[in-house]
């Protein structure tokens, strides 16, 4: 009784506490020899916290097996509770940022919120993931991040609408119809006809890129004459009209193969279009927004691909969580 | 001094509306949100002590914050528990009640690990579910049978903590 009244009182200090642990650690080591038994009991006698810390230590210990050994043999104990704090971890952090950062933050966390052309299309994607589908006429569709697509066939038409996102589009040669039907693309900006080979699709706020890899795309627009674009060409299309773009930084169609290729691109535009593969905040300091890059990137772990990049130009990388990730030059 | 019940009623009237608006936004659910809100005044009622809130709303919201972790926690728990009993093979797979059991015996050991750094997290876990050796968790993980030592010893001084000076 007047022991345990003592225990209670005593309040180790967080070294001793420390000491107790490691000594615990050190006898459980099985090849542990009598010498360190020994020498475990003079520090225990050393001093009454000692003795205390030890106390709590082994019996934390023996609670802690105990816990740990009610578990059912080969129960799947570690990875659920492995995976679900992390699950936790991002959770609490994303919701975390939300809360602090009220204005700033509503334009990207609107992005977690699936929207209602995701609901409702046919075909659709989140942040970070790109899919295939094959359809009935032999057209091929590959869809980028965050992408919804909807489809729309009749006896007269092949028509794929782009709710939002990026598509590429392999034209199938429709051989089961009776009837010739053109292979339509629809978008907020415009209509796009298929007429041989590969296409990208790409919506952006205030106007969509056409890029054709291979074969040839009518861009078919209201009140003015249609135009043929190219392989290799791009076009930036808004709802007035089409024009020819310039040779583009990034490979138009590298994301079906699961990579960003870049040819002398700015960061600042190159951090922007990595951001649409991954939650969060990407950016960086104005005054390395400029520095250019080369390179062929792999997206399939954009925190991988982050990393790569202190490799290259001289910059560094800051994670204020996993989620919001600032780039700045070298110190 | 008003009373204990006087103060809490005060605080109820005043900000009950404002909290259960403010769990929505969190868990963006009305029902689980109206819960919350009603178990972070029952915690109140059960601390016993006067009240005498200079930022109410604050502390409010820490006690709720807790409350919505807890609830995360034990829906991430549950969710991942789900996945990997869905890989054992049938034979091996839990009795209804003795899922409940373990349930309850993960939520405990899951909560008791909160705030432990992940790879604290991991060497521990790795130890105490799997029983490898600091040698066979340090290949693992890629790290030094020193760094296992020093994350084990962490995990406990943190359980030491929570046990011995809550």
């Amino acid at each position: 009784m007047s022991q345990s009244l003592v225990l209670e009182r005593r309040q180790p200090s967080p070294a001793v506490v420390r000491q107790a642990i490691e000594w615990l650690m050190r006898l459980n080591n099985p090849t542990a020899s009598a010498r360190v038994l020994q020498r475990c009991e003079q520090w225990r006698a050393a001093h009454p916290d000692h003795e205390c810390a030890w106390q709590r230590v082994l019996s934390l210990n023996t609670d802690l097996n105990n816990r740990f050994q009610a578990l059912p043999a080969g129960s799947p104990a570690f990875d659920a509770l492995e995976t679900s704090a992390q699950r936790l971890g991002r959770r609490q952090a994303l919701k975390l940022l939300s809360g602090l950062l009220v204005m700033g933050s509503s334009a990207w966390v609107a992005r977690d919120v699936l929207p209602w052309q995701q609901w409702s299309a046919d075909f659709a994607t989140n942040v970070g993931q790109h899919s295939g589908f094959a359809l009935a006429d032999g057209t091929r569709l590959r869809l980028n991040t965050d992408t919804a697509v909807s489809q729309d066939f009749t006896a007269q038409q092949r028509l794929i609408k782009l709710g939002k996102g990026e598509i590429l589009v392999t034209c199938g040669a429709d051989a089961q119809s009776p009837t010739p039907r053109p292979l339509l693309v629809s978008c907020s900006h415009g209509m796009f006809e298929g007429l041989s080979g590969r296409f990208v699709v790409r919506q952006e706020g205030g106007h969509t890129r056409l890029s054709v890899t291979d074969g040839r795309v009518l861009i078919r627009l209201p009140g003015a004459s249609s135009i043929i674009a190219q392989a290799g060409q791009s076009y930036r299309v808004t709802q007035q009209h089409a024009e020819i773009m310039p040779e583009l930084d990034m490979d138009p169609g590298a994301w079906a193969d699961g990579l960003i290729v870049t040819r002398n691109m700015r960061l600042g535009d190159f951090l922007a279009e990595v951001s649409r593969y991954r939650h969060g905040y990407l950016g960086c300091t104005q005054e390395i927004a400029r520095l250019r890059l080369s390179g062929v990137f792999r997206l399939e772990d954009t925190d991988k691909l982050l990393a790569i990049l202190p490799q290259t130009l001289p910059v560094q990388l800051r994670y204020r969580t996993r989620w919001w990730v600032t780039l700045q030059r070298n110190a | 001094m008003p009373s204990f019940n006087a103060t809490l009623r005060v605080l109820y009237s005043d900000h009950h509306g404002w909290l259960n608006g403010w769990l929505r936004s969190k868990l963006g659910n009305a029902a689980d949100a109206a819960d919350l809100a009603q178990d972070t005044f029952v915690r109140l009622l059960n601390r016993n002590e006067l009240l005498e809130l200079k930022a109410p709303r604050a502390f409010l919201r820490t006690v709720a914050r807790g409350l919505v972790i807890d609830h995360w926690r034990r829906e991430e728990l549950e969710r991942a528990y789900l996945e990997a009993l869905a890989h054992l093979p049938a034979q091996q797979a839990p009795s209804p009640e003795s899922r409940e059991l373990v349930f309850e015996l993960l939520e405990s050991i899951a909560r008791m690990l909160d705030g432990l750094k992940p790879r604290v997290r991991r060497a521990f876990l790795l130890a105490q579910c799997e029983g490898l050796t600091h040698k066979q968790i340090a290949e693992r993980m890629e790290i030094s049978v020193r760094s296992v030592e020093r994350y084990v010893a962490d995990a406990l001084y943190h359980c030491y903590l929570l046990r011995y000076q809550a």
